[in-house]
């Protein structure tokens, strides 16, 4: 089961990375396939759980660089049917599910037209927009740090909500992971435009493996504060140049404040619940 | 930091991510200002590294650092490693110490896999061994 978590990890991002290197209609479908197999991937870590069985994120490298998108869609194939035999043997309910949708989804893949793949350029020139030096490098350091820091919330948020049997902190913990994907697609999109896309590196087990929740909610509203320092820079640097660019980062820094309010959110309903259990037990 | 060709290649595909299953000797580098921290796994023969792989808890910079200095670590014998060290600890000297911190991490985490691997020549069981930074995260003019 660990093998096929594993398994459905590297699929999941590698789809995800073929989304960003399309250019055309195969986009949104890459990304719909991404997403189910992110899917797969929670409900094969419940099984884990439930099972008792240790797991973790840790992975594989997956490389992705390609002249040609057929040739990371053939990859992606391969991973599929790989999967679909590695699912003989876990729970029938599990089984079918996920093998229902690799058998589609593969049938879909198989047909998809093929693209010219500009991802791994390196021209760093986003769209038309002419940038300065300057600000073309802040742009660059951004892209990078952010778009690992998107895929290390997902992550966090998402194992946090796997071990947690309660309602209302997950509710909130779904959001963040839904807002922080929508935050890696924008990203990913980005740097794919501008030549320098690469697969976010694998998060060390300290990171999601969360002690403390409340440190963690703790640290993390200071960590979105400090992130939405980083957008304001980097609106600042490029908004001569490009007004709209500028504008989508003020939208980024906005949205942190709601990242904000949610965690803070998170962090009462924490609170006050280890307060009456307290009470309780004393 | 500059930002140049081979820097997003290093940024696209760290060279030597990840664990190392069934590592020799492992060794931390940490700056307890902020928990970030370099893990350095090792591989070694003859007292040669001959496999080499990196973890990061930090930033962009630091992965950078990491995926440069295990490619230069990977083959060099301990007395090399030793001149690879003390060359880049004396290239971070002209460093800002904000800059050079992340840089002096994956350095002190090299060094630290380096001796853990010494002591198990004498106990198996020796723990990986911790250093930490000297350089400060925090630019000089920031701090109270």
């Amino acid at each position: 089961m660990k093998t096929l978590a594993i398994m459905t990890h590297e699929a999941w991002l590698a789809t995800l990375m073929a989304g960003f290197m399309s250019s055309g209609e195969n986009k949104q479908r890459l990304f719909d396939f991404s997403d189910i197999l992110f899917r797969h991937f929670t409900w094969i870590e419940k099984e884990l759980i439930y099972s008792g069985e240790k797991y973790d994120y840790d992975r594989d490298s997956i490389p992705i660089k390609v002249d040609k998108l057929s040739m990371l869609l053939s990859n992606i194939i391969q991973r599929l049917g790989q999967i679909d035999l590695q699912l003989i043997g876990s729970s029938k309910d599990l089984n079918d599910r996920i093998s229902s949708d690799i058998k589609y989804m593969t049938s879909v893949l198989i047909h998809l037209p093929d693209e010219n793949v500009t991802a791994f350029s390196m021209k760093r020139k986003f769209e038309d927009i002419e940038l300065n030096e300057e600000a073309r490098d802040a742009l660059t350091l951004f892209l990078f740090e952010e778009s690992y820091k998107e895929y290390e919330l997902i992550m966090i948020y998402n194992y946090l909500k796997a071990h947690s049997q309660d309602a209302y902190i997950n509710r909130i913990f779904q959001i963040l992971v839904d807002e922080s994907f929508f935050h890696l697609k924008s990203f990913g999109d980005m740097m794919a435009k501008m030549g320098i896309l690469g697969v976010p590196r694998v998060i060390h087990k300290e990171i999601y493996q969360v002690e403390d929740i409340k440190d963690f909610l703790l640290a993390g509203i200071d960590e979105e504060i400090a992130a939405k320092e980083e957008c304001r820079k980097l609106s600042e640097a490029v908004a001569s140049n490009s007004p709209e660019l500028a504008k989508f980062f003020d939208f980024i820094n906005n949205q942190e404040n709601y990242h904000i309010a949610l965690m803070r959110d998170a962090l009462q309903h924490y609170v006050s619940i280890n307060e009456s259990e307290t009470q309780d037990n004393g | 930091m500059n930002v140049d060709a081979q820097l997003i290649e290093h940024m696209m595909e760290p060279k030597n991510y990840g664990s190392m299953a069934e590592s020799h000797s492992e060794g931390i580098g940490k700056n307890p200002q902020n928990g970030e921290k370099v893990v350095v796994y090792i591989k070694v023969k003859d007292d040669t590294i001959y496999d080499i792989r990196f973890q990061a808890i930090g930033c962009s910079t630091t992965v950078v650092a990491g995926s440069m200095l295990t490619e230069e670590a990977k083959g060099l014998s301990f007395d090399e490693i030793s001149t690879l060290i003390d060359n880049t600890m004396k290239i971070l000297e002209g460093v800002p110490p904000e800059d050079a911190v992340c840089t002096e991490m994956v350095v002190l985490a090299i060094q630290a896999s380096v001796d853990t691997y010494k002591k198990r020549r004498d106990d198996n069981d020796y723990p990986a061994i911790t250093y930490q930074v000297e350089n400060s995260c925090i630019p000089q003019e920031e701090r109270v």
